[in-house]
């Protein structure tokens, strides 16, 4: 090669590298955490952290804050869990089975001050990474319990106006959080126009299962798709009165809790309502303490939010 | 091994999926091979009429153990669960009466097979290794198949009245094939 073409492919190779780099701004750090359930990362980059667990398929993101704007829902299927609001707009009493990086906590606070909530999370790691690297400082109004979810519902007996089943190891759901004796037992502690609310996959075989257990326990059903996510968010009602499942008054939710309102687009989350796949659901068994081939109807193909 | 993942199966909607159970129950089945072979190692080396009669009652006790998990596992789990706040304790006490005599009694057999083979003139060193060989790929297979065939396809109480049939069968024809061994000598 001349030395001219040679220059000139050296240039190129420098201008290349220098634009990639560039493209892809390197983290602020990078951390490995191997806990006694979970292979979790942090990293933060900028001011957003984000809080990722290893699987078979790959990493992914469990959970993200932006630390100079903690009311920003930076993972797009949170902003879905407030579909709740719908349907009982004041709240008081919520359980949330997951913690994750605590995101949604900030802006429900923000949004319902008065009340309370109780969060439950297996994995201690997850619980001290939240407060040192993601920056949640729980408060007496939203404690955070440190044991197995299904195990926190039973023993405890409070009622609850939400409760929230948003509980993953690495893209996984464990069976005992998946059948229709655990959805019974949720059932039992809501309030009687309480609302419960679950994140599911909606790209795996075991998203008809779900909706089909689900239907088996609660009478009206509502679906909420985040998206280009694969995240669909399900609003079921234990109550068969009929004015419960009614659709969403953005209206109604704006003039009753401006403060949420300013944090949510609530006309691109009322417009997240799913017609309920009827036929699909009836075609898929219903999980059973008995019967729960969770991890096997899991396909993993998609996350809650995005694969790396 | 099989027997173990159902076991989780059944634990896990009343004390959950956490390490504590996991422990809990790996410790109990340890427990219970380590004193079903020191047992089956005292059986086999009985003399023969006592020999016999304590392989049928052994076996008689395994059957009648994995009936009590398969039919009132559950039942139990429940009053379990209730009667001990303390979940450490409730999983002890919960593996102790469903787990810990079906292991015991079954793993029991291993050594009389050792020495069954022993007894006619397999040389000892070359029989224990046969049956733990066979033991551990069975352990194998079983694990296999309960993972990605049977708990796919079956219910978990289903899976546990087919253990009991299988385990009747199996310590039936064991039963009767060890009693063709010859007399030992107690030492």
């Amino acid at each position: 090669m001349k030395p001219r073409r040679y220059l000139i492919c050296c240039f190129v190779l420098f201008l290349s590298i220098a634009f990639s780099s560039r493209a892809v701004e390197a983290p602020d750090y990078i951390e490995n955490h191997d806990t006694l359930y979970n292979n979790l990362t942090v990293e933060k980059r900028g001011t957003v952290v984000e809080l990722r667990a290893r699987s078979r398929a790959g990493e992914y993101l469990e959970s993200a804050v932006d630390l100079a704007d903690p009311l920003r829902l930076v993972v797009p299927y949170t902003r879905s869990l407030f579909a709740a609001a719908f349907f009982e707009p004041k709240p008081r009493n919520v359980l949330m089975i997951g913690l994750g990086g605590a995101g949604f906590h900030r802006v429900f606070m923000h949004a319902f001050p008065s009340a309370r909530l109780q969060s439950v999370e297996l994995d201690p790691k997850v619980w001290e990474l939240c407060q040192t690297k993601l920056a949640f400082k729980p408060t007496s109004q939203t404690p955070v319990a440190v044991m197995d979810g299904r195990l926190f519902v039973k023993r405890n007996r409070e009622i609850w106006d939400w409760l929230i089943l948003d509980a993953f190891r690495g893209g996984f759901v464990p069976p005992h959080l998946k059948t229709q004796e655990f959805y019974r037992e949720c059932a039992a502690r809501l309030s009687t126009r309480g609302v419960f609310v679950t994140n599911l996959h909606q790209d795996t075989e075991l998203f008809a299962a779900d909706l089909r257990t689900i239907q088996s326990v609660f009478p009206h059903v509502l679906l909420f798709q985040t998206h280009g996510r694969g995240n669909v968010i399900v609003c079921a009602f234990k109550s068969a009165a009929s004015d419960l499942a009614r659709a969403p008054d953005i209206a109604a939710l704006e003039k009753s809790n401006p403060k949420l309102a300013s944090k949510l687009d609530l006309d691109a989350l009322a417009a997240e309502l799913l017609p309920f796949p009827a036929e699909l659901a009836a075609k898929a068994r219903i999980l059973t303490d008995d019967f729960s081939p969770v991890e096997f109807l899991d396909a993993l193909k998609t996350n809650n939010t995005n694969a790396r | 091994m099989g027997f173990q993942l159902l076991a989780s199966r059944l634990l896990n909607p009343f004390f959950g999926s956490s390490l504590i159970v996991w422990a809990w129950l790996i410790s109990t089945f340890l427990a219970a091979f380590s004193l079903g072979s020191i047992i089956g190692g005292w059986i086999s080396n009985a003399p023969a009429r006592h020999r016999q009669r304590a392989q049928w009652i052994v076996g008689a006790l395994a059957v009648a153990s994995l009936a009590f998990t398969a039919f009132f596992g559950r039942a139990m789990l429940g009053q379990i669960e209730i009667a001990f706040a303390e979940i450490t304790t409730g999983l002890l006490v919960a593996c102790l009466a469903l787990f810990f005599l079906p292991v015991t009694t079954l793993s029991s057999f291993g050594p009389q097979c050792v020495q069954y083979l022993a007894s006619r003139g397999t040389p000892p060193g070359k029989a224990s290794g046969l049956i733990y060989g066979v033991s551990t790929l069975g352990n194998i297979a079983g694990v296999m198949l309960t993972a990605f065939v049977l708990i796919p396809h079956l219910p978990v109480s289903t899976l546990l009245y087919l253990w009991l049939v299988v385990a009747l069968v199996n310590l039936t024809a064991l039963n009767l094939l060890l009693r063709s061994s010859p007399t030992n000598s107690a030492p």
